[in-house]
């Protein structure tokens, strides 16, 4: 019933979830389901496969998404609008400065200068973009399984 | 597509078309005659470095250096040589040297002197602490109440970094690259490692491979095809058009369309050349 409603809707709103396709990003969206008996309204999540030729969406992003007017495979039926809030790199909308948690990094870098900079700590502006890490210690963008079997190769995605 | 099915069956390959003779025949207890050796993973304790993440060992500290509450002291400055080696880390017990390389690592990250409670500062700290303890457990392998507390504290270690990828993903990562370790997410859903589970993965990858080699196979075969190919369609465009011309009729071939393919044909060639000049 609710994939049905999804159908439906043009633009949906959904987060980047790991996804091997080269051309396309998989989507986790939530929508709220209204039980009949309890008459309450219970979250139920349904994944969604968008075009996404460049992979400019990766992983835990919170993306808009459009359906496409027809149908690009069986299983690709959105594409990738846009990216509305980037995992780990929000920007306030009201003042358009950046958030770390619940501080914005101005605060947290003008408490910083009154202690005095230290020379090795960590620079936003000489920080490099996401992603410089994958494959090397950051093993997020793609799904991890349970180690099953014990191959000469390295599985770095078995835990 | 009959090309195809036909030079796709005719690989002989003889444990797959033992397996398709017996899938006939199938009952229960079915036996797979594929040659696929399943090794059981050794457990590996999640304390180890391997499942915690770490990837260096706790660092070597010079041991000549004074202890940590004799840094300042204008006494030991002027003494000699024997004091001096005496109030050194080289005869202090093991808990001062592991201070000390809490306070080195923990320097690496600070935002400024005096912070000591920052996300970062936390981790390293966390971290400090994991790499002495992984040291002592492997001396003192039976000590439990040290095993739960490191335990505890990879958890929390790993519990906060996850936090901080949410925060500041910059950050994350380069926390990551400083303190050397790796973050893997959990999996999604747990279960217990079983022989006819894995037996049935190890399988399906088998099978993928095979049909991938096989269509490898055949688009190389194809691609030998190719300038064949071209070779005689611009032969017989070149005598369809000539014809045409003899006999008078409406010219469908025009010279473009020749041209077109002779140009195809020194592509491929050019690429062909190129690829062996690689090799």
């Amino acid at each position: 019933m609710s994939l049905q409603a999804a159908a439906q809707t043009t633009i949906l709103l959904g987060r980047c979830v790991p996804c091997l396709k080269h051309n396309a990003s998989k989507f986790k969206i939530k929508r709220l389901e209204l039980d009949t008996n309890l008459l309450m309204y219970f979250g139920k999540e349904e994944y969604v496969y968008a075009h996404d030729p460049q992979k400019m969406c990766k992983t835990g992003d919170v993306v808009l998404i459009e359906q496409l007017p027809k149908k690009m495979t069986r299983l690709i039926t959105h594409a990738v609008k846009k990216v509305v809030y980037p995992l780990g790199d929000i920007t306030d909308p009201m003042t358009g400065k950046k958030v770390v948690s619940g501080k914005y990094r101005d605060h947290i870098e003008a408490v910083n200068k009154v202690y005095g900079k230290k020379e090795g700590a960590f620079k936003y502006e000489e920080a490099p973009p996401r992603g410089w890490q994958e494959d090397k210690k950051d093993f997020t963008h793609a799904e991890t399984y349970i180690k099953y079997h014990e191959s000469e190769k390295d599985d770095p995605y078995a835990v | 597509m009959n090309v195809a099915r036909r030079v796709l069956s005719s690989f002989n390959h003889p444990p797959l078309t033992n397996l398709t003779s017996k899938t006939c025949s199938r009952t229960y207890a079915f036996k797979s005659d594929l040659k696929i050796k399943w090794v059981r993973p050794e457990k590996i304790p999640c304390i180890r470095p391997e499942k915690s993440g770490d990837l260096e060992p706790m660092s070597q500290i010079d041991l000549s250096q004074p202890r940590m509450m004799f840094r300042n002291s204008k006494e030991l400055e002027t003494a000699d040589e024997t004091v001096k080696k005496l109030f050194s880390l080289e005869y202090a017990p093991r808990k001062e040297v592991a201070r000390v390389y809490f306070e080195e690592i923990k320097d690496v990250v600070r935002r400024h002197p005096m912070d000591a409670g920052s996300i970062e500062v936390k981790i390293a700290r966390w971290t400090g602490i994991i790499r002495a303890y992984q040291e002592l457990m492997e001396r003192f392998p039976r000590d439990k109440r040290m095993k739960v507390i490191l335990k505890e504290l990879i958890d929390r270690r790993k519990k906060h970094l996850k936090y901080l990828r949410r925060w500041d993903y910059k950050k994350f990562e380069w926390l990551l690259e400083t303190l050397n370790l790796v973050y893997k997410p959990p999996p999604n859903e747990f279960h217990w490692i079983t022989r006819k589970e894995s037996l049935q993965k190890l399988t399906d990858k088998y099978c993928e491979d095979l049909k991938q080699e096989r269509l490898d196979t055949y688009r190389k075969m194809l691609q030998a095809e190719q300038p064949i190919f071209l070779k005689e369609k611009i032969r017989a465009l070149q005598f369809i058009r000539s014809e045409q011309q003899e006999c008078g009729v409406e010219v469908t071939v025009t010279d473009e369309e020749i041209e077109k393919v002779k140009n195809q044909l020194q592509e491929l060639e050019e690429k062909k050349q190129s690829e062996s000049d690689d090799s």
